[in-house]
């Protein structure tokens, strides 16, 4: 008899099957070639013949171990009885569902590359919008307990003001006479010329702090010291702590940098020590001097606060107790009735712009999230519904149930994994790009990075949906026995309330899409209209920069005044140059506010408040080179400048309106609100120029008074230079000019007029254009729903447009059919759109400049729009089914 | 749905229900249920040891059938395989979903000469 078993065991080598078990199945089937080799013998073939019929059985080498590797557990140790299922099949049933899943996503690559797209497209856009927003105001700040922390300012409803800025008296009598806190630290804000041997003359941002700041931030010196208490007082030493930045800007973080003298506007500085990167208040501070102010001091309002909360108290407690303290010295300091403490988190202060802004675009990420789960919860119920059939084919032919859910899980957790990945990637290309684009006055402290516990969340929420939808025909196959499977999903798959609920789905899609298009239709009129406003100035061809002529050097009014008048002078004859001149404060440049009288004003009503008027001082020349329109009189000019000239000054439109409402202001006289009444030092107006958008195009037109350079100087003063030629190219020539007057003075915040008037507009700019692009995203995914649901069904009643086909109904007829069905889809988004939309663009309201929430224009433009491209997309679909050939329709199934 | 998949979806199919009406009856062991499927599908179906012992096993650790080892006197031992009342009970499942299915080809073929 011949040897079977030799054979049989050589297939299963590598199978590592325990011992027992491989015995057993070796004497099982070494039974059955033997009983195989007998049979053929008694039929008459010869014996070597039966042996290789016999030994065919087993087929080829690997085939036995191939199938029995589906079965058998290799032999780890534990003694599995033949038959039982061990742990590593699971795993094997996994990798084979990961197999398939992934052949019959590849097989589809259109339908994975939209899920996986509009899952990445979701997932990035909220990333990145929710790691800004996280940045700016979740993330806590990069002090010791910032909950703790407050801004402190004071505030003059009086005067119109919210943030007056602290005087020293105030600050100093705070800080001694709370019971709330437990440190107090203020600063001023201000910059500096920093000349160091053989580093070129710069402007930095060297704020005076009071020696407390530190502590309260709860921060040490990356090395050195912090200020000395007798170091913070008048006549105190000389110190400097370098920002972290700056020194490894200008030293490379040299070490031997402690006790090392530096220039600051001529005055030496000893380096003290280095200050954390964190330490960036005032935000862009780049190193701090000791404050050394005088406590008893109050003429001026230029300091800001932060004060640490003692354990426990609130932010109320503590604005009682300051306002306790601030109105106990009413007697002494009068003012102190119109002022008040007021108080606020830190975050709020310095980040308090961006919040609506931030919400705004994280809702409207939100709501294409929302917009994205739809559309893939809808293409998943689509493709599974098309898939009902083939599932139920599957049952009946043996696959178990388990195995079915299992395997469109796996196939959904493929496609979520791929978006998944592809969202990552996206969000952090689109985080950076957003980063890069924002403004240069954020805070350093704030940091910007992706934040995947978010991505997670928003990875879950849109897997989650494309798991539950895509599980639906497994559910209706549990539910429908096998028998009945075939036929039913032959005719009934796409049941009623599927229908139903897809129709609820696009429809969603639809109005949350349409949504999103009103908004960012609204702030897009908005940012238009801005951009047509006037600004007051001609913008074009100005270069404008900054110098600080520091008054160690330039003692008083009159040499400053020598120093810019020589250097508008030389730099007139500079190629390019048209005009030159100078102001402490160009349009979009800051502001410095005063109270004025006005002869022959109108009296003030019972509740109005005399306005702060916005300060300027300007050079001869100054209205023709910004380009300033006059309505009544003159700009100034040399003679002006003359010493005993009469006083003159020229006012704007919002002073003459305020003050003299139906009047020309030229030949009027008005003074500065310094001293006693009949004390006046009356100013004569000399002219009358139409606003300027100071403040920004979108901000608000105050009051404004135009001084003489002799009448009102100022230490720094910023240039201005229209050119014939494009303006950057004039700064290497004005800096050559300066050099030759003073190699140490630094030219500081070169920018175009242009270039100012955009970076006004950025945010609104960045939010507009963000909106935009997340509405069009939306249309696109709300599109891409239309079509996907009518194009299913469309395929789905094939068999039905072919018989009414074959009953006479034209082509036309069954496209306009199926167009209507589609249309009355979108015509419902559209109608619950508008309305949603008519109730959330009101939360636009504060962005909108004027543009009414409920503007016809762009509801109508909208509608129109969404009509449209609802047509587009149900219109394919459509004409699929007018071109569907009867004959072959009722063939189909 | 694969053209390969559903290939080997029938086989499996197909020839899990072989097996188990096989054994509807009564136990058998695996050389008879070859030489039966052999004999009565006239030789068009076969089953070859690579293929019919893993595949017994595979329905054996799903508890469709339980293998047991019977000893005649005289005899070498043997393995026979019975349907599990589970077993029995999807056997009624495959059957009518094969029926099911052979109807609905034939509606579909004979829809071309309809």
């Amino acid at each position: 008899m011949p040897d079977w078993n030799q054979p049989i065991r050589q297939r299963l080598e590598g199978l590592n099957l325990d011992g027992s078990r491989e015995a057993e199945i070796v004497e099982e089937l070494s039974q059955h070639l033997e009983d195989r080799y007998r049979d053929m013998l008694s039929s008459g073939l010869s014996e070597d013949r039966a042996v290789t019929a016999a030994l065919g059985e087993l087929e080829t080498d690997d085939l036995l171990a191939r199938e029995l590797r589906k079965t058998r557990q290799p032999a780890d140790g534990r003694r599995a009885p033949l038959g039982a299922t061990g742990p590593s099949s699971i795993f094997a049933g996994f990798r084979h569902d990961l197999k398939v899943a992934l052949r019959i996503v590849i097989q589809k690559p259109a339908f994975a590359a939209m899920v996986a797209g509009i899952l990445a497209l979701g997932i990035a856009s909220n990333a990145a919008i929710f790691s800004v927003f996280n940045g700016l105001f979740l993330r806590p700040l990069p002090f010791v307990e910032p909950s703790r922390l407050l801004d402190l300012d004071e505030t003059a409803p009086k005067w119109d003001l919210t943030y007056v800025g602290i005087s020293n008296f105030d600050a100093y009598h705070w800080m001694w006479g709370n019971t709330t806190f437990d440190g107090m630290a203020f600063f001023g804000h201000g910059g500096a010329n920093l000349s160091d041997g053989s580093i070129a003359s710069q402007r930095i941002e060297a704020p005076p702090v009071t020696y407390t700041l530190l502590d309260v931030l709860g921060l040490k010196p990356v090395f050195g010291r912090n200020i000395l208490p007798k170091e913070d007082k008048p006549g105190g030493d000389n110190v400097i702590l370098l920002g972290y930045d700056l020194w490894q800007r200008l030293y490379h973080g040299d070490r031997n940098i402690l006790g090392h003298v530096l220039k600051l506007d001529g005055k030496p500085y000893t380096v003290i020590g280095i200050l954390p990167r964190e330490a960036a208040l005032p935000p862009n501070a780049d190193a701090w001097i000791p404050l050394a102010a005088d406590p008893n001091s109050s003429g001026s309002y230029y300091l800001s606060g932060v004060g640490r909360l003692k354990h426990g108290v609130t932010i109320d407690q503590a604005r009682a107790d300051l306002t306790r303290v601030h109105k106990s010295f009413i007697k002494t300091q009068p003012v102190n009735e119109d002022t008040a403490p007021i108080l606020q988190p830190l975050r709020d202060r310095y980040l308090g712009d961006f919040k609506t802004v931030t919400h705004i675009l994280l809702g409207a990420v939100a709501v294409l999230l929302l917009i994205a789960c739809v559309n893939i919860a809808g293409l998943m119920l689509v493709r599974g519904q098309s898939r009902a059939r083939e599932l139920g084919i599957r049952m009946a032919l043996g696959a178990s149930r388990a195995r079915i859910v299992r395997h469109l899980f796996t196939e959904s957790c493929v496609l979520a994994m791929a978006g998944g990945i592809l969202g990552v990637a996206l969000g952090e290309v689109c985080l950076r790009a957003l980063v890069s684009l924002m403004p240069d006055d954020i805070p350093r402290w704030v940091e910007f990075g992706m934040d995947f516990r978010f991505v997670f969340f928003c990875v879950a929420v849109i897997g989650a949906s494309a798991i539950l939808f895509s599980l639906a025909p497994a559910v209706d196959a549990l539910r429908v026995n096998a028998h009945g499977s075939l036929q039913e999903t032959a005719r009934v798959t796409f049941s009623r309330a599927r229908r139903g609920m897809l129709g609820v789905l696009v429809v969603g899609e639809i109005a949350l899409a349409l949504m999103l298009l009103v908004g960012s239709g609204l702030l897009v009129q908005a940012f238009r209209k801005i951009l047509n406003v006037d600004p007051g100035f001609r913008p074009h061809n100005v270069l404008t920069w900054s110098l600080d002529p520091p008054a160690s050097k330039y003692k008083d009014g009159p040499s400053r005044y020598a120093f810019y008048h020589e250097l508008i002078e030389r730099l007139k004859s500079v190629p390019g140059v048209e005009r030159v001149s100078a102001a402490d404060l160009v349009p979009l440049g800051g502001h410095n506010g005063y109270f004025f009288v006005a002869e022959g004003a109108r009296q003030l009503g019972p509740q109005e408040k005399n306005p702060v008027v916005l300060g300027i001082t300007a050079m001869a020349g100054y209205f023709e080179t910004m380009g300033l329109t006059f309505v009544g009189g003159r700009g100034f000019d040399e003679r002006d400048e003359q010493p005993n000239q009469p006083h003159v000054a020229i006012v704007n439109e919002s002073f003459v309106k305020w003050f003299w409402p139906g009047q020309n202001g030229v030949g009027k006289r008005i003074s500065y609100a310094f001293g006693k009444p009949g004390k006046e030092d009356w100013l004569q107006v000399v002219g009358v120029v139409r606003d300027t958008a100071h403040y920004g195009l979108d901000g608000e037109h105050r009051p404004s008074v135009f001084a003489t350079y002799p009448y009102a100087p100022q230490r720094a003063m910023t240039i201005a230079i229209r050119s014939g030629i494009d303006p950057h190219a004039l700064v290497a020539p004005a800096r050559e000019v300066i050099r030759q007057m003073d190699p140490d003075l630094p030219m500081f915040k070169i920018h175009t007029m242009t270039e100012r008037l955009d970076h006004s507009l950025w945010t609104r700019r960045a939010y507009s254009w963000l909106f935009g692009a997340f509405a069009a995203v939306a249309l696109l995914l709300a599109a891409a729903g239309i079509y996907g649901v009518i194009s299913f069904s469309v395929s789905r009643r094939t068999r039905e447009i072919g018989i009414r086909m074959a009953l006479g109904a034209r082509p036309a007829q069954v496209m306009r059919g199926v167009l209507a069905d589609g249309m009355l889809l979108v015509g419902a988004g559209a109608a619950l759109g508008l309305a949603a939309a008519y109730f959330a663009a009101s939360l636009l309201r504060t962005m909108l400049f004027g543009v009414s929430p409920r503007d016809l224009f762009t509801y109508a433009a909208v509608a129109a729009m969404v009509a449209l491209v609802g047509v587009a997309a149900n219109y394919v679909p459509a004409r699929r089914a007018s071109r569907v050939d009867p004959n072959q329709a009722l063939r189909f199934e | 749905m694969s053209e390969q998949s559903i290939q080997r979806d029938l086989k499996k199919g197909s020839a899990e229900l072989l097996i188990l009406s096989l054994l509807e009856a009564r136990p058998r062991h695996g050389y008879e249920i070859s030489k039966l499927i052999e004999t009565r599908s006239r030789g068009a179906v076969s089953f070859r040891v690579a293929s019919l012992y893993p595949l017994l096993y595979r329905l054996e650790d799903r508890g469709l059938l339980l293998g047991r080892w019977v000893e005649k006197t005289g005899q070498r031992r043997r393995r026979y395989y019975r349907l599990t009342p589970a077993g029995r009970k999807i056997l009624i499942q495959r059957r009518l979903g094969w029926l099911a299915f052979v109807e609905a080809i034939r509606h579909i073929t004979g829809n071309e000469y309809a």
